[in-house]
């Protein structure tokens, strides 16, 4: 059925209003989807290790740890102070390795290098080894997010 | 007999369809064999389908248990190591062969009207397949399997607005662990086959309602090509066909199992010579080659655009080159040509 001056018949409305309400539902649906999908980020805000196990650290070599479910490097600079590096390579997330005779971190996935306080020096990676702030507490090391 | 053929008849009502086949032909030209690739994908899925199932009656998708469990497969499992081996030959088999098929109908211009969302449905397909060899290939959790998916997952990351987030999608979070295995293997054996064979249906539908393509010159002259009838002449064709795949299938995956690698470990290095499956390779590749910036941009981010620039392309190639016989259709040629011969390229030298 379709008024005089009415643009649309009563059915297309109808299925105007039906159909558009039924979308609506559909999407009021997907942000929750959206949400449950990614889970909240696990990185921790800081880690604790023994300094025991760092302090006979000698200058140019490095000693791993666990950044969370990344690994992290520590090394001891000529001054003696601590820092501490997560081992992922900043190109495309590969973990990287320490070669100690050439001072150097590796990323066997592309062939990225970075120097040894983790400046990304050839090969594809387009920045440094992310630095996180080592502080000294007693007996302990903290790493923490830097920032 | 005839009293169950009319009751079956009077339930399903499938005398138009029976009346199909029997009156469908494939036509007989020098492209012909292309018809073939086609069956050929559906044959490597069934094999998929069948051998993924008796892969998952004792796959464990658990961070301990995943790669105990495939060394179980291979080592205890009666055939185990037969039933991988064909799974993974036969994912091979089917990728290539989804190649030559898209190629095939690249060349032949069989995409034109009205068959422009018979191709869109096959790129579909071939992203799902895709994403099948993608997701399959960190199931095995060894070494080179993680580090393959830390990159793969790693590569939307630098696309703006959305990067990020599609990759915490992606991995279920920042890092892959885990919960990222869950995740590939609930895609890998639920949520795409269930997109794909709704698809692979729509797509072997659209097929089937308008017909198969003829050659353009065919088309062109009005010339009535000699056809064969679908059944029994080319069923019988398409049979031997599928049994030589068969058996070149099954020799291939006796000779030349899989190996696995040692269980994967988050926290170590990335292992020497990581690759991707040979289909990645080129991609891979060309990830190698992109210096970190170019002309101040991310080079990431330049290659990723690229390489969905030319996703774009592929796409929408019925809507660019929809007119027969104009120059365009040669520029479609040229650039498959181009693409074919720069992925062959770039994968043999990641090789080197």
């Amino acid at each position: 059925m379709k008024l005089p001056a009415s643009l649309y018949t009563r059915r297309a409305f109808l299925n105007g209003l039906l159909g558009g309400w039924l979308a609506a539902l559909g999407t009021a649906f997907i942000s929750p989807l959206l949400k449950y999908i990614v889970p909240p980020t696990r990185e921790p805000d800081q880690v604790t290790v023994p300094l025991a196990d760092y302090k006979d650290l000698v200058p140019h070599t490095v000693k791993g740890f666990a950044w969370g479910n990344k690994p992290g490097f520590i090394k001891r600079t000529e001054a003696g102070e601590f820092v501490a590096l997560v081992g992922v390579c900043t190109h495309l997330d590969c973990n990287v390795t320490f070669v100690p005779d050439k001072r150097r971190f590796y990323c066997a996935c592309h062939e990225g290098w970075f120097d040894e306080d983790g400046l990304n020096i050839a090969g594809p990676p387009p920045a440094p080894l992310r630095r996180l702030a080592v502080a000294v507490e007693g007996e302990t090391l903290i790493v923490k997010r830097q920032g | 007999m005839r009293a169950l053929r009319a009751w079956l008849e009077d339930r399903f009502g499938l005398r138009p369809a029976m009346a199909f086949i029997a009156k469908k032909e494939v036509p007989c030209h020098k492209h012909a064999f292309l018809y073939y690739t086609g069956s050929s994908i559906l044959l490597f899925l069934g094999i998929q389908i069948v051998t993924g199932v008796l892969l998952a009656l004792y796959y464990r998708p658990t961070l301990a248990e995943a790669n105990p469990s495939v060394v179980r497969i291979i080592t205890e499992m009666p055939l185990g190591w037969l039933v991988r081996s064909v799974h993974s030959w036969s994912a091979t088999f089917m990728i290539l062969t989804v190649f030559v098929h898209m190629l095939g109908i690249a060349f032949t211009k069989s995409y034109r009207k009205p068959r422009e969302a018979t191709w869109l449905t096959g790129f579909l397909l071939l992203v799902a397949s895709l994403a099948f060899g993608f997701t399959g290939y960190l199931l095995p959790w060894d070494e080179l399997s993680l580090a393959a998916t830390k990159v793969g997952t790693n590569i939307p990351k630098s696309l703006p607005l959305i990067g990020v987030w599609l990759t915490k999608v992606l991995r279920a979070g920042e890092d892959v662990t885990g919960d990222t295995l869950s995740r590939f293997f609930i895609v890998h054996v639920c949520v795409l086959p269930l997109a794909l064979l709704a698809i692979v249906g729509i797509h072997v539908f659209l097929v089937q309602r308008h017909g198969m393509s003829v050659p353009l010159e065919a088309e062109r002259d009005k010339r009535q090509v000699p056809a064969l009838p679908f059944w029994p002449n080319f069923v019988f064709r398409e049979a031997g066909v599928w049994l030589v795949l068969l058996g070149v299938l099954l020799t291939i995956a006796v000779f030349a199992a899989p190996g696995l690698g040692p269980q994967a470990d988050l926290m170590a290095p990335a292992p020497e010579g990581v690759k991707p499956e040979w289909y990645f390779l080129f991609l891979f590749q060309t990830l190698k080659l992109f210096p970190a910036r170019i002309l101040g941009l991310n080079g990431e981010l330049v290659a990723v655009l690229i390489m969905m620039v030319g996703m774009a392309l592929l796409l929408l190639v019925p809507f660019i080159d929809n007119r027969p016989f104009e120059r365009k259709g040669k520029v479609v040629t040229a650039l498959a040509w181009a693409g074919l011969a720069y992925a062959v390229g770039m994968s043999i030298w990641s090789l080197l």
